[in-house]
């Protein structure tokens, strides 16, 4: 453990840590462009650059390893001058068009001109090199060759992360620029986290350009809904709209990373959602307040399990829904309808597209979470779809949009059996087209909870903002119409519910959110 | 868009690559193969090259672009390089450089439309005590005076 000290500040750090990531914990930012915590080291911005006390030159705080004794300092004239001068090199060509760029806001060129630089620039503005702009890169990146300063971080990602090594610097000296081989450009499922790492505006997403300026966003951490991975995640949003994800550093889970197809499950806030509740009598859909709606299916609801037994009623849960709704469905379908007909179904009939990094083949994100909870999966729904096949469902409550395990004709055909179906779910489909009463829920971004990944990890999503339009959160859904049913709920929130769950269900047994945190825990197995 | 060598340049190629003991060495000698046969490393010939040293092909380019040697267009039949170091400079080479592009209607990086002619700025030549020097093709043209220059090209031209 040497130690050191940065500003005259004493710190301590393990065996092989660099002066930047020392600092780092200090509290003591040191400008860089290059560097990237989950990338190698390549050492060529320049911005790093640091006094340390015997050593002849000026070291980069990237790739400088601290030793003990060391005497570092940032904030001398001389390291000044140094980064206001590397900083100056790197603008040189930029063709400062910060108006135009999507970049602007979150942009390392203009963040550190304001803190180091300042400088007037000394370079004519017609002896600029200019290079192509708005080139399609593949993958729905989009490259500006001319705002580039060269870091490298985007061909070390394609190197050593994908492997798949798209990316190059091209010719030399003033003329050098970033670029893929024509006919062959950026090809990979994670190509989302160029445009995170770029640290100007040279790597931008296609998606996400020119849709908000980024100093709009309020962002709330969140958890990747796409598959049972989990991936750590940033909701960024503005008034009611979600815009983009990001991904949050989680070492135990995606690192630093995430994949485009969880990057677009953004959408599905946004996209086809159902925003009122409504019934549909004789095949026409009619609008209907909530006030009015929940006591009518709560009537129906009893009415079957009273007239027909609870064997008639069947109850069918999404692992698209968090831990405390889950365990809520699963107290309304034992305890209140009294029912055993409980499965839950994924959203795709079969596993899905997987590859050895972070995309796993079941496409939900809480699988693992309904099982430990005692909600049976697929070979138990397909009992409950036997079932009400034959015409044996009188009343069939479906938490979520699609009944994976059948096509779009198949689960038209099966839920044409069920003489009353409740649907809770955020989004238009198959099932909102066949049910009876549908009333509309909160998506991912507005409403928080628990999730249990493909490894067993326990991780909370936070709500961004209130739910959109008439929905309502589902945990209120499942309360409202719970206590129609005589259950006597109290719950307010999902952590209230979390606090029942923890003291009754032993893998989560003695948990709180406060030791969830922000990057989760391991649930006891 | 097939590429491919001459048998002796796979030849020689296949003994490149067994030569180095990481494949990837071999792409500095393959891609000087293939200028060699080909008087360019044409786009086809990148991809081509990447695949048998197991670089990808935006590496190989990579590579191309960096090292000027390496030309990645057709030029013409004839590569004038005019050094524009120091001595050659002060010798008079901006003179030539502004007398050669007048004359045949191209500036420094451009190649004659018929073909016949390239003219390339290029750092030294190493040739100092007999500057200002002029390199066509692999030979060397010393002591140069516009007149000298306006007879060689006049000479190249006539033998076609």
């Amino acid at each position: 453990m040497p130690n050191l000290t940065i500003n005259g500040v004493a710190v301590s750090v393990p065996e092989g840590t660099t002066i930047l990531s020392a600092a780092k914990q200090v509290g003591i930012h040191i400008p860089h462009y290059c560097y990237h915590t989950h990338l190698s080291v390549a050492g060529n911005c320049r911005m790093c650059q640091v006094e340390v006390e015997k050593f002849p030159k000026l070291q980069t705080a990237c790739s400088t390893v601290a030793t003990e004794g060391m005497v570092v300092r940032t904030d001398t004239e001389a390291v000044r001058k140094a980064v206001r001068g590397a900083l100056e090199f790197l603008l040189i060509h930029h063709p400062i068009d910060c108006p135009i760029c999507d970049q602007a806001g979150e942009c390392g060129l203009q963040d550190y001109y304001m803190t180091v630089g300042l400088h007037k620039s000394r370079y004519p503005l017609g002896d600029k090199i200019h290079k192509k702009k708005v080139q399609d890169a593949g993958s729905g990146i989009v490259l500006d060759a001319e705002r580039c300063i060269l870091c490298s971080r985007c061909v070390r990602f394609l190197e050593e992360v994908t492997g798949t090594r798209e990316l190059q610097f091209f010719r030399r000296g003033d003329h050098s620029e970033i670029s893929f081989f024509p006919g062959r450009p950026i090809d990979n499922h994670y190509a989302g986290n160029l445009a995170d790492i770029c640290p100007v505006g040279a790597l931008t997403s296609r998606d996400f350009r020119f849709r908000c300026r980024v100093w709009f966003l309020k962002s709330a951490e969140s958890i990747c809904t796409g598959c049972a991975r989990g991936c750590n995640i940033e909701a960024h949003f503005h008034e009611g709209v979600l815009y983009r994800y990001k991904p949050r550093v989680n070492d135990a889970v995606n690192r630093a990373w995430m994949c485009d197809f969880g990057r677009m499950e953004y959408r599905k806030a946004n996209e086809a959602r159902l925003l009122a509740p409504f019934v549909r009598e004789n095949g026409v859909e009619k609008e209907m307040p909530w006030g009015a709606l929940m006591p009518q299916v709560a009537q129906r609801l009893s009415d079957a399990v009273r007239t027909h037994g609870a064997d008639t009623v069947a109850v069918i849960a999404s692992p698209q829904l968090s831990n405390e709704e889950l365990f809520l469905v699963r107290h309304f379908a034992s305890d209140l309808l009294g029912t055993m007909n409980l499965a839950f179904t994924r959203r795709a009939p079969e596993d899905g597209f997987s590859d050895d990094f972070l995309i796993h083949p079941d496409k939900n994100p809480n699988s693992a979470g309904a099982r430990l909870l005692g909600i049976p999966g697929e070979e138990a729904f397909h009992a409950v779809a036997g079932r009400i096949s034959r015409g044996e469902i009188r009343a069939l409550v479906i938490f979520g949009n699609v009944l994976g395990a059948f096509s779009e004709k198949g689960t038209l055909e099966l839920l044409s059996k069920a003489p009353f179906i409740v649907q809770v779910g955020t989004n238009e489909g198959v099932v909102s087209r066949a049910a009876h009463a549908v009333l509309p829920s909160a998506s991912f971004v507005e409403r928080g909870g628990t999730f249990v990944n493909c490894d067993g990890r326990l991780q909370r999503f936070r709500a961004g903002f209130a739910p959109r339009g008439k929905a309502r959160n589902t945990i209120e859904i499942l309360v409202d119409l719970g206590n129609r049913l005589g259950a006597g709920w109290s719950f307010s929130g999902e952590e209230s519910v979390f606090r029942a769950l923890s003291r009754s269900e032993a893998p989560f047994r003695g948990m709180t959110y406060g030791s969830i945190g922000s990057l989760g825990r391991e649930v006891k197995r | 868009m097939s590429f491919s060598l001459s048998e002796e340049g796979l030849a020689e190629l296949d003994r490149l690559l067994s030569r180095y003991p990481d494949r990837a060495a071999a792409v500095l000698p393959a891609l000087h193969l293939v200028q060699s046969e080909h008087g360019h490393v044409p786009d086809e010939a990148i991809a081509w090259v990447a695949e048998r040293v197991g670089l990808s092909p935006a590496h190989v380019e990579g590579v191309a672009t960096f090292y000027t040697l390496f030309e990645r267009r057709p030029r013409g039949r004839h590569h004038l390089q005019i050094c524009r170091n120091l001595s050659c400079s002060l010798m008079g080479a901006e003179a030539l450089v502004a007398h050669v592009s007048a004359k045949l209607g191209i500036r420094p990086g451009e190649t004659t439309p018929d073909g016949m002619f390239t003219l390339s700025v290029v750092e030294c030549l190493g040739s100092c005590g007999t500057a200002p020097v002029m390199q066509v093709g692999d030979a060397y043209h010393e002591n140069l005076t516009v007149e000298a220059v306006d007879a060689l090209i006049d000479r190249l031209r006539a033998e076609g």
